[in-house]
């Protein structure tokens, strides 16, 4: 079956960093990260996984009376954003719950798991 | 012949169910097939008679409406496939020397962590207790077609959400055997101490969380907590009768009639305790076990406050801290008792958190404050015989203590 795994950070945080605080953060968290995609790989050798650029370069794109209407910002207002996808085929939801919890922004953020419809 | 016929169905529907989920893959499409197998059952057995081995007959026949139900739709997924594992089953019940057991495996999927509590709860009663969907809509109280709807969809996120149907591994055994436990509890609760409906007890939930959790005693001989919460069960359900009064009123277990306590469930209780203990592996369940032995024994105040400083290295809950305070309180030390409870932090919206510091308050002759805290009890709880009890503590108080 094939899962999403949705993180889900609070990137004001972040921002607030300066840059080489923000840099020193990320080399204190690859470790963890070379260790998921090491056994999200084993799971699933074609595994995709995307970094999302910073919340604040989204826009918001709706079609209102065929006028397309574009708006500053991510979708919902809430603290946490979507921040990355990985997206693998797994076993089962068991082995989505493992490898979700190997991501090290499940410790700061969410975490969600989503299968992906096969229709 | 329907008694029997309700025995069979009973102890056969998890075995049959659990059997079918493995071979099909999905619990929706195995619980349709061995309900039809049921029904056909139903029809042919009171003609014929009930076969010798009753699940592998509907086993069998179970996997040929299966075959049917699948030939049928014009769009199944993997059709090919599950045609084959279906026949790989014998088409003939006396071809079916003995039955695999995958009712364990039936266990854990139903006490999914991904499903919500309430959902365990139904999802296990239905497949693991082989009760009815109108059977446990009628215990919870609820309109049985909100209680079909709730399993459709339990089974269906089953499905798309890929929740596995086997025995976890190692590495989360341990959290799932303590969810499965978890679930057992709360279905024993929902009888003992049942939140709705103004009776105090209802059996048939107690009765049947004690058949369940035998059950996984007997499915996992080597897990201690499995026998201390039965241990806890059954030691809390001794005292059923005696938990009422003749006027319908809550009875607190100093007070209780002790020739109303049931020897039987007491002794079949520690002795399942004695099993847990044997295996040297101590938990939550057996420490509170231990507690409610240590009640039906008689023991004093002081060594059940004891076993509550034990529990309470072991539960670090607002409810494991409000019950030990009490139990500091019961063995002589009111105040210290009472800061103990006043100290729990949490439980504002818990009707035995402000009963209790009542019932301290009282003890300790502070009459304006009691009655406030009985009064608070009293908003939190419905109508019932918790309320009767609460009440007439609430109008003794007012009499009695000064303000």
């Amino acid at each position: 079956m094939k899962y999403a795994l949705l993180v889900y950070t609070d990137q004001s945080s972040w921002q607030a960093l300066s840059d080489v605080e923000s840099a020193r953060q990320r080399a204190e968290a690859m470790p963890g990260w070379n260790r998921l995609f090491e056994e999200i790989g084993k799971a699933d050798p074609n595994v995709v996984s995307r970094e999302l650029a910073s919340a604040s370069a989204a826009q918001v794109v709706r079609v209102v009376d065929g006028k397309t209407v574009v708006t500053d910002g991510p979708f919902a207002e809430t603290k946490e954003v979507l921040g990355g996808v990985l997206v693998a085929e797994l076993p089962d939801l068991d082995e989505a719950i493992r490898l979700a919890a190997l991501v090290p922004a499940a410790e700061y953020g969410t975490l969600e798991i989503r299968p992906l419809s096969n229709r | 012949m329907s008694e029997r016929l309700a025995e069979v169905y009973a102890e056969e529907w998890p075995r049959c169910v659990a059997i079918l989920t493995r071979v099909l893959g999905d619990l929706e499409r195995a619980e349709d097939a061995v309900q039809d197998a049921f029904a056909t059952a139903l029809e042919q057995w009171p003609q014929t008679r009930i076969p010798d081995n009753p699940g592998a007959w509907i086993v069998t026949t179970a996997r040929n409406r299966a075959i049917d139900r699948i030939r049928r739709e014009r769009v199944a997924a993997g059709k090919t496939a599950l045609l084959a594992r279906l026949e790989s089953l014998p088409e003939d019940p006396d071809e079916m020397s003995s039955l695999p057991d995958e009712r364990l495996a039936l266990v854990f999927t139903c006490c999914h962590p991904a499903l919500a509590a309430d959902v365990q709860i139904a999802l296990t009663l239905r497949e693991v207790g082989g009760l009815t969907t109108s059977e446990i809509a009628a215990a919870f109280l609820i309109p049985e077609q909100t209680m079909a709807q709730r399993l459709v969809r339990a089974k269906r996120k089953i499905r798309t959400a890929g929740i596995p149907f086997r025995v976890p591994p190692g590495a989360i055994l341990p959290d799932r055997i303590a969810a499965a436990l978890r679930v057992l509890y709360l279905i024993f609760n929902e009888g003992y101490a049942t939140s709705t409906g103004g009776v105090l007890v209802r059996r048939d939930l107690c009765a049947e969380a004690i058949r369940l959790t035998k059950l996984l005693c007997v499915l996992m001989p080597d897990e201690p907590e499995a026998f201390g919460l039965l241990a806890l069960m059954l030691l809390q359900d001794s005292r059923r009768e005696a938990r009422l009064s003749a006027e319908g009123e809550l009875v607190l277990l100093a007070d209780q009639d002790r020739t109303l306590w049931d020897t039987r469930a007491i002794d079949e209780g520690l002795r399942m305790l004695a099993r847990a203990n044997a295996l040297r592996r101590p938990g939550i369940y057996q420490v509170q076990a231990e507690i409610a032995a240590g009640h039906a024994q008689g023991s004093d105040a002081a060594t059940i406050a004891f076993a509550y400083d034990a529990l309470l290295r072991l539960d670090r809950s607002p409810v494991a801290r409000l019950n030990h305070a009490v139990a500091v309180a019961l063995a002589g030390d009111l105040e210290r008792g009472l800061s103990l409870v006043e100290a729990v932090e949490g439980l504002a919206d818990y009707r035995h958190y402000h009963a209790a510091r009542a019932d301290l308050l009282r003890r300790l002759g502070r009459g304006s404050e009691a009655r406030r805290a009985y009064a608070q009890a009293l908003k939190l709880t419905e109508d019932g015989p918790e309320r009767r009890f609460l009440e007439r503590r609430l109008s003794e108080a007012s009499a009695s203590l000064p303000e």
